[in-house]
């Protein structure tokens, strides 16, 4: 099968692992009840994690499209191309830093932005961070063997596409992290 | 270990202080109103800290406001 779709395949994996404990959480809560044509009202923390996931995860993409698109080799060989991607992630990690610089800030700060449940969800939000990046190891290792057994060698490219994949998928699983904790509770 | 659960009237006594709206309680309390609705709804537990705040927030006692039922 080819790599792609190893990598697909491991994030429908990771999606489901992380979506059937959520519902299975929100099955055993009572279900909230608000006034018709009223909606649950939306934290500055919850807000500020959907802008910086959305903003995180369109630039892995971005440079997700250009690693495709040109090829594994053109990484390597071409500089456009390893600059262009390795600029669209290192944009993704800024965006991230400056959500943690926002939130570090909002932590210090005693009866600011966040409240006590706000504060607990944060700490328990790296949880998935783990589990995450090995679904997203198992994924290259079963993806490189398999598609690259019979060569018995792999592109060095690859090196640095486990690693980036590894940042990415942790800083997204802390961001995922965040908006599941206010589904749980 | 008999499973034990956290029940509260803070619904109830809103609308006896005079229709007190989330907001304001949250306000109040120093919270979010995301945080009232969840405690409303006996989704989520609050600190000692919370619970007391709240209970201030209606000039009142903890124990008057939080009552611990056992399965």
């Amino acid at each position: 099968m080819a790599l792609i779709l190893w990598i697909i395949a491991a994030f429908v994996f990771a999606f489901g692992a992380f979506y059937f404990p959520v519902r299975w959480a929100q099955r055993r809560l009572p279900p909230i009840a608000l006034p018709p044509g009223e909606s649950m009202p939306v934290t500055a923390l919850q807000r500020l994690a959907w802008r910086t996931l959305i903003a995180v995860l369109l630039l892995t993409l971005a440079a997700a499209a250009v690693v495709v698109y040109s090829g594994v080799e053109a990484w390597w060989e071409k500089d456009a191309v390893r600059l262009t991607a390795t600029g669209l992630l290192i944009a993704a990690l800024i965006v991230f830093a400056l959500y943690m610089s926002r939130v570090w800030r909002w932590m210090a700060r005693d009866g600011g932005a966040l409240d006590e449940r706000d504060r607990a969800i944060l700490v328990a939000a790296p949880a998935g961070q783990g589990p995450a990046m090995l679904v997203t190891l198992a994924a290259w290792m079963i993806g490189l063997v398999e598609t690259h057994q019979s060569t018995h060698m792999i592109h060095s490219a690859f090196l640095y596409l486990i690693f980036w994949s590894c940042v990415m998928v942790s800083v997204l699983a802390q961001l995922a992290g965040v908006l599941v904790g206010y589904r749980r509770s | 270990m008999p499973k034990a659960t956290i029940r509260n009237s803070i619904r109830r006594l809103r609308f006896e202080h005079g229709e007190m709206t989330q907001q304001e309680l949250a306000d109040r309390a120093g919270c979010t109103r995301q945080t009232i609705i969840v405690l409303e709804q006996e989704r989520y537990v609050p600190s000692l800290l919370l619970a007391f705040k709240i209970a201030k927030a209606f000039g009142t006692t903890v124990d008057a406001i939080f009552t611990l039922q056992e399965a």
